[in-house]
């Protein structure tokens, strides 16, 4: 049967055409049907297509680390209201980053964690070693489809490689909207499982660093370590203009989680100088747990207000506060500005010291890597955008970020009380940005 | 005054400079009372929408969404463009071309048309316009250079089947007789999803509202049909629905005292003798009214007896 004649059997229409009574009954049903089948065809045309992102990234520590981040991201919406997520991100780093080792007054002599060759300190310095410098490539894909009429669900898989280091993880989300969708629940559920492979193989915690060309103290070639992160989120409406958020996370993360090129320097408890260098030594578990709360608000004025607040607590000791802000200024229907302002505050974990006094008492976990220290961060800095478009978006982001930390503990002894011991760290992030749709 | 007027056109300069239109696409904005009204040009028209009820920011929006799907379905069925839909299915007759969801849709709809008005709506019957020249001369066509059209028109001969449409060669489909009206349906139903309020559509003469302004009150609407006309013939009080006029105010030609009509009579080929000079109805949606109103000028001397027993309500003026 082709089209024609299913379309008189739908309409019932009498081989008598003088029924004309009907005829305008007959015209509004087909005219019904006929907006009803377009409807669909309009919204999906907007949607419809890719569009990528893509950004290169450059992070510059003043005198220690450079990253290079490219990374591309390309999404793709289908007329079923899914959508499709894949993303390349590769980092390239370079450069030295602190090992762990106390600053002091003579030049020292390092080995490097492999045990092939050394590198020397100058005197006053904080020890910086640059062997973990590496390109990582990570891939991530992900699809998130509705479910019914107000949920929706999604599903995620991340692999990362890198020379020393790989990661596998998935991830899953599902959430809901209640109240004609002023209100949405989630929750989400991650794993990740990674294995390091360190050139050198993995120290013994508390033994000491050899001297280049001595075979070093290992247990093994390689270790691994899971993650699993549990989320539960709330999003509202507040009014027209205003949107909050509030999650609570919990991560677990269990078995190697040392950093194997980080280590800490045994010191005279009387001058201060280093005696040794031995590798740390972190617990197996972690249990880290978070609350954030973020508003957005629309200002009468068309500008965008993003403003959020992080507290993290973890079974480490380490308690932590990040505030950030953000204002989106829309100068223009094609230019915006978007100033940027993020604080960070940190306690030590219970195991972090600077160095390790020779007459301390024994403990179970040690380590004097400065990202367990207790320090205070500021980022500050803007994003620039242009519209090219409809379809394209140019953006620049510079931002400098600076974190200080006890330079002088109390607890310094000897010659380390003329040392700097947590030298301020300065860094200049710079994005380039390019965002279209096709 | 200089300052607001200067405010405008900054206004209407950004507005439009950085929508990324080309020059003849372009959107303004002006506020009456306090109704917001998004005009645009479209499908040989001066395009309006109202809005009742909400600010300027989201009446731009809306105004955009509007402009850009009347735009749409203004390239999409373009005669004048060789890569439109129409230009596709009017070279059809080589391979037989796949209509998408709307096109098939649309197709459906005409041959439903088709079929209720007995064969009086045909949108094969642009071919007519070859041999009849409305001018407001007195060059009508003769009776052999209609016969040489007949054979190319009657939807009958479109072989439409699994969406997939093909004309025979020298046939012709044109959707002008509901395109403005779907495109005012189409773009109150689209801006109606992205935002609740009283908004109405106004396109030269097809209009559709899906809700009154304010209660107890109905949006006005004037209809003058007749060029140079400043006084509104009919006044129509619309608090939802569709509004669509047909008519022949200026092409006509005239000979020997005879008015001939633009609206054609597809099975003869000749123009309808007296057709009313305006048809106007009034229905649940901009595209029933449309068609009604065509249907109705094919009636002639009884287009105000076929509205009547329609029990529609209706204007017409001879």
């Amino acid at each position: 049967m082709n089209n024609r004649q299913s379309i008189k059997k739908q309409i019932n229409i009498s081989e008598k055409k003088n029924d004309s009574v009907s005829a305008a009954k007959l015209i509004t049903a087909a005219t019904c049907a006929l907006l009803a089948a377009t409807s669909v065809q309009s919204l999906a045309a907007e949607d419809k297509g890719w569009q990528v992102d893509s950004a290169v990234l450059l992070y510059q520590e003043k005198d220690r680390v450079e990253a290079v981040e490219p990374a591309i991201r390309a999404t793709k919406k289908f007329d079923n209201d899914s959508i499709l997520n894949l993303k390349v991100v590769v980092d390239t780093l370079t450069g030295a980053s602190p090992s762990g080792a106390t600053a002091t007054d003579k030049p020292v002599t390092y080995t490097r964690p492999s045990g092939n060759g050394s590198y020397i300190t100058p005197a006053g310095e904080i020890p910086l070693d640059d062997t973990f410098k590496d390109t990582r490539t990570q891939l991530s894909v992900g699809y998130d489809a509705p479910l019914g009429d107000t949920s929706r669900y999604s599903v995620g898989l991340n692999v990362s490689s890198e020379f020393d280091y790989e990661s596998m993880g998935i991830s899953g989300s599902w959430q809901k909207d209640f109240n004609q969708r002023n209100t949405t629940f989630m929750l989400g559920l991650a794993y990740a499982s990674d294995t390091i492979k360190p050139k050198g193989g993995i120290p013994t915690p508390f033994a000491s660093m050899q001297p280049a060309g001595i075979d070093p103290v290992r247990e093994g070639t390689d270790d691994s370590k899971q993650v699993t992160d549990f989320i539960i989120g709330l999003t509202q409406v507040i009014n027209r203009n205003t949107l909050m958020q509030f999650n609570y996370s919990y991560g677990q993360s269990s078995g190697y989680l040392n950093d194997p090129f980080k280590i800490v320097s045994v010191i005279d408890s009387v001058t201060g100088d280093t005696l040794d260098n031995i590798y740390e030594a972190r617990p197996e578990d972690r249990t880290k747990q978070s609350l954030f709360w973020k508003t957005k608000y629309h200002t009468p004025w068309s500008d965008t207000v993003d403003f959020s607040v992080r507290l993290m607590s973890d079974d480490w000791g380490i308690d932590s506060t990040t505030l950030d802000f953000k204002y989106r200024w829309n100068i223009s229907p094609k230019w915006y500005v978007e100033p940027h302002v993020r604080l960070y505050s940190q306690t030590s974990a219970d195991f972090y010291v600077h160095s390790l006094p020779d007459n301390g008492p024994t403990t179970a976990y040690l380590s004097a890597d400065y990202r367990l220290a207790e320090f205070d961060a500021t980022t500050y800095g803007a994003k620039v955008g242009y519209k090219l478009s409809e379809r394209a978006e140019f953006n620049i982001r510079a931002e400098l970020y600076e974190q200080t930390g006890d330079s002088n503990p109390g607890d310094a002894i000897g010659l380390q009380r003329q040392q700097d011991l947590y030298p301020d760290l300065e860094a200049t992030i710079l994005q380039f940005g390019y965002t279209f749709r096709w | 005054m200089i300052n607001t007027c200067r405010n405008e056109r900054l206004d209407h300069i950004m507005l439009n400079s950085n929508l990324h239109l080309p020059k003849n696409r372009h959107i303004n904005l002006v506020q009456k009372n306090k109704i917001w009204v998004g005009m645009f040009p479209a499908m040989a028209s001066d395009c309006e929408i109202h809005f009742a009820n909400i600010d300027r920011k989201i009446a731009e929006r809306l105004t955009l969404i509007a402009a850009n799907e009347t735009w749409r379905i203004q390239d999409k069925f373009s005669r004048y463009q060789d890569d439109s839909v129409i230009s596709k299915i009017n070279t059809s007759y080589q391979t037989p071309f796949k209509a998408d969801i709307e096109t098939a849709a649309l197709i459906n709809y005409a041959f439903q048309c088709y079929d209720i008005s007995d064969g009086l709506f045909d949108i094969t019957s642009g071919v007519l316009r070859k041999v009849w020249r409305f001018d407001g001369s007195d060059n009508i066509p003769t009776q052999s250079e209609i016969d040489q059209c007949l054979p190319l028109i009657g939807m009958d001969k479109i072989v439409w089947s699994d969406q997939r449409i093909q004309l025979k060669k020298g046939m012709e489909i044109d959707f002008g007789g509901i395109g403005k009206e779907y495109a005012v349906d189409k773009a109150l139903q689209l801006c109606s999803q992205h935002y609740t309020c009283p908004m109405m559509v106004n396109f030269g003469g097809d209009i559709a509202a899906n809700q009154p302004p304010e209660k107890n009150k109905a949006w006005q609407i004037g209809i003058s049909t007749l060029e140079n006309e400043k006084e509104a013939r009919s006044l129509f009080e619309l608090e939802s629905g569709g509004i669509a006029t047909s008519g022949d105010t200026s092409r006509f030609l005239l000979k020997d005292g005879i008015r001939y009509s633009h609206i054609l009579n597809p099975k003869t080929g000749w123009s309808i003798h007296d057709a009313p000079h305006s048809v106007t109805v009034a229905a649940n949606t901009c595209t029933d009214a449309g068609i009604l109103a065509t249907i109705a000028s094919l009636q002639g001397s009884d287009a105000e007896g076929f509205l009547k027993s329609q029990e529609i309500i209706f204007s017409c003026q001879r």
